[in-house]
């Protein structure tokens, strides 16, 4: 039956009231923190005190077993507890945590999700990625990264780039060949790392929206046999990536702050647009500026309805068309939106909007440093790795 | 249940049967010999779908209708955009039937809806003027009392379906000024005398007419609904309507992305499928994305109708991106197939034709955006999609 509606109950409703009363007691007037993009001690320490909270309330981890530090919700709880964090501005939960937590759930041994699940859902630990590669972006199953077993230890050896605020994780998520002979994705292992080890090194890089990402280098590190998150030579197909990023959050889609912030833009730069006069009326009222901005709402409208769609199709399990279609077309739409949308903005704001802070920016300055951080709309998979898998694998068209 | 973005069983059955209906009495073929007929809509077709109800699918049981809601109306429209059948149905039903079942009195719905949904007479909307506005302030044609009469004057365009009409659903003005308040409409025959119409074909063979209004007299009784407060309750269907119209654009757009990943997955070209070149697959996932968008849009609009939300916004919202969708789509299936696909025998024009009728019926894309932008109010874009 056709609903949109995720509180229809009196037990929901309450539930959405009391998310709301949290933030609005440890969060009044949301955070600008977004850890891809800001590198401050301050906003660092903020950031991560607040998760603390969360994770003292056992929100982090809601719909996990209790036993692993989760309250064992609904996903439905969920979803309304997603919806008021990202309409509220709350910044966005570490999502590799959230990632190898799903991994974890589905394919962990108890033991490793007695010894991991209960740091991530308190907020204590934070996880950074070892995917990508300096040979291996978007084609990620060329990576040469390997572990090879030695007595009853793998041995690492390696060098993942591009970890977004790895620097601050005290475990890593690294994906390694496990048989050199095979080929592509069907000999890559997912390994649980201490980034404290012997033999590890971390270089900074900097990115353009002031965050920092990292290059990690493995020198024979030796990983206990326990190390290993699922099957050897599986994890293409059961960690993340053969589920289309569906499994970063357990159990099903629901809105996240990270993509909400192209929410909260659009009414920041309408709210500008409200004060603004030019030509002795507000910038609001000039029909080209509508037009711009009547279309950024139908994107940002579009890209709402669709995390009600991923939830629908994750819950109900029925889908229009293969799998593949909605999970890529979503990503492969927001990802070409997204730089569009800043763009947009920025031209709706006009020449001021290029000032970085002080009495004469526009917005604070947020916009400035929001157009910077849309050049990131590769992470997690390029536009054009997405309608390929969307062209091939959803429409049926050759490779 | 709540987020489930599924039809209920009713609505699967009416879109399952639809589909088969539609397939078996409306092949492409009768819509290839619906452009050369005399006869404005096949009337065995027409009749099919009035034995299976759904012809008066929404009026109420106690008129000859179904009673269904809005969302079952919804399903047979996405069929309806699938196989371009050539009938009356969005004008007839879900627009001119509608209004006299919202506005009539008794005697008006008790004379026209049981006919309606039987099949045995065509109402038929009156509502664009040439200057092409979709607004209160685009109803110009002036309504003049004169005795236990109402003289029309002034003139309608894009009226689809005149001839065959029993009765146009002419929406006029009475009193000076461009606002809502004076929007009255009227019930005329178009045979009536004063009333001429002017075929206007458009690229698709759709039957559109002018329609010259010269002193027509129309009797106080033919008004439907508040003489002068009309405005509101003709806006509000027109906006479902254009909801509908949505549906068409979702269902054409299934049926033209299939038929371009058929084509970019078998034409060879250079030693191998076109459908491998990433410049094809990007044209042929435009269309997927723009079919997504628009479903999805359309069909939180057609819920909010459903359970009784406010909806003006969200139905401009979908019927803008449904106008874009519908231009989009079809403009990415040309480009992938090419020469083929410009030839009349190849069935991708006759999506494409209409496609662009589509685009402006009830709303085009600068309207339809405005429009959300103007009910959005001071708040364009609320914090909860639910409220």
């Amino acid at each position: 039956m056709v609903d949109f509606c995720p509180d229809d109950t009196p037990q929901l409703k309450a539930w959405r009231g009391e998310v709301r009363a949290f933030l609005e007691a440890e969060l009044p007037g949301g955070m600008t923190f977004d850890y891809d993009y800001d590198e401050d001690e301050a906003g660092w320490d903020a950031y991560l005190a607040f998760w603390r909270k969360v994770g003292a309330k056992k929100w982090i981890g809601l719909t996990w077993p209790e036993e692993f530090g989760g309250l064992g919700r609904s996903a439905i709880e969920r979803w309304i507890l997603q919806e008021e964090f990202a309409e509220y501005a709350a910044p966005s939960h570490p999502i590799i945590g959230m990632a190898v937590a799903a991994g974890l759930l589905r394919h962990g041994t108890h033991a490793q999700r007695l010894r991991h699940l209960p740091g991530i859902a308190s907020g204590a630990v934070q996880w950074g990625e070892g995917y990508s590669e300096p040979g291996s972006g978007s084609d990620l199953a060329s990576l040469t990264t390997r572990a090879h077993l030695d007595g009853d230890h793998w041995v690492l050896n390696g060098q993942k780039t591009l970890g977004t605020a790895a620097h601050r994780a005290q475990w890593m998520s690294v994906l390694a060949r496990t048989d050199p002979e095979a080929p592509g994705h069907s000999a890559i292992s997912c390994f649980l790392v201490p980034l404290d080890a012997p033999g590890i090194q971390m270089l900074p890089l900097h990115n353009m929206a002031d965050g920092q990402q990292n290059q990690t280098f493995f020198d024979n590190v030796r990983l206990p046999a326990d190390s290993l998150l699922g099957d050897v030579n599986k994890a293409w197909n059961q960690i993340w990536f053969g589920l289309g990023g569906e499994a970063l959050d357990p159990p099903g889609p629901s809105p996240d702050p990270y993509r909400y912030r192209i929410v909260r833009m659009l009414r920041k730069v309408m709210s500008y647009c409200r004060e603004t006069r030019h030509r002795g009326r507000p910038l609001m009222e000039d029909p080209v500026v509508r037009l711009q901005l009547a279309e950024l709402l139908e994107g940002v409208e579009a890209i709402r309805t669709q995390y009600y769609e991923s939830y629908s199709n994750a819950v109900t399990g029925i889908t229009v068309g293969p799998r593949p279609i909605a999970l890529n077309l979503h990503q492969a739409y927001y990802k070409e939106f997204w730089p569009r949308f800043a763009q947009t903005c920025m031209e709706i704001v006009g020449p001021m909007a290029q000032i970085q802070g002080g009495r004469w920016a526009c917005l604070n300055g947020e916009l400035e440093h929001y157009f910077r951080g849309s050049v990131s709309n590769h992470a997690g998979g390029t536009s054009q790795l997405k309608r390929m898998v969307l062209a091939t694998r959803g429409l049926g068209l050759p490779r | 249940m709540s987020i489930d973005l599924n039809f209920n069983e009713q609505q699967q059955l009416i879109q399952n049967t639809a589909r088969e209906f539609f397939q078996k009495h409306c092949p492409i073929d009768v819509v290839r010999r619906a452009e050369k007929a005399d006869e404005e809509y096949p009337a065995d077709l027409w009749r099919g779908m009035a034995d299976l109800g759904w012809l008066g699918i929404t009026f109420p049981e106690a008129y000859g209708g179904l009673g269904c809601s809005f969302l079952d109306l919804y399903a047979l429209y996405g069929e309806l955009g699938r196989s371009l059948a050539p009938v009356p149905h969005l004008e007839c039903v879900a627009l001119a039937g509608t209004l006299v079942a919202e506005l009539g009195s008794e005697t008006q719905k008790a004379e026209w809806l049981p006919r309606i949904a039987a099949g045995e007479a065509i109402l038929t909307p009156a509502l664009m003027e040439p200057d092409g506005l979709y607004g209160p302030d685009g109803v110009t044609l002036s309504a003049r009392r004169d005795g236990d009469n109402f003289l029309l004057n002034g003139v309608k365009l894009l009226v689809a379906y005149a001839k065959s009409a029993d009765r146009l659903v002419c929406a006029a003005r009475i009193g000076t000024g461009d606002g809502a308040a004076g929007v009255s409409l009227f019930l005329v025959d178009p045979k009536a005398p004063g009333v001429s119409l002017e075929k206007t074909t458009n690229m698709a063979s759709a039957p559109l007419y002018a329609v010259i209004f010269k002193d027509v007299a129309v009797p106080t009784s033919d008004a439907l609904g508040e003489v002068g407060g009309a405005w509101p309750v003709l806006d509000a269907t027109v906006m479902k309507a254009a909801v509908l119209q949505s549906a068409m654009v979702v269902g054409a757009g299934e049926v033209v992305l299939d038929m371009t990943a058929d084509y970019a997955r078998t034409r060879v070209q250079f030693g191998q499928p076109i459908g491998r070149h990433q410049a094809v697959q990007y044209l042929v996932t435009d269309i997927a994305i723009e079919q997504n968008l628009t479903r999805n849009l359309a069909l939180r609009a057609a819920w909010r109708i459903e359970s009784g939300r406010s909806f003006l916004r969200e139905a401009a919202l979908a019927k803008a991106c449904a106008s874009k969708a519908a231009a989009a789509m079809t403009f990415a299936a040309h480009e992938v197939h090419a020469g083929i696909g410009f030839m009349l025998d190849y069935d991708l024009q006759l999506y494409t034709l209409r496609a662009k009728h589509w685009e402006s019926n009830l709303g085009d894309r600068r309207h339809c955006l405005e429009r959300a932008m103007a009910e959005g109010g001071d708040d364009p874009l609320p914090h909860f999609q639910h409220a």
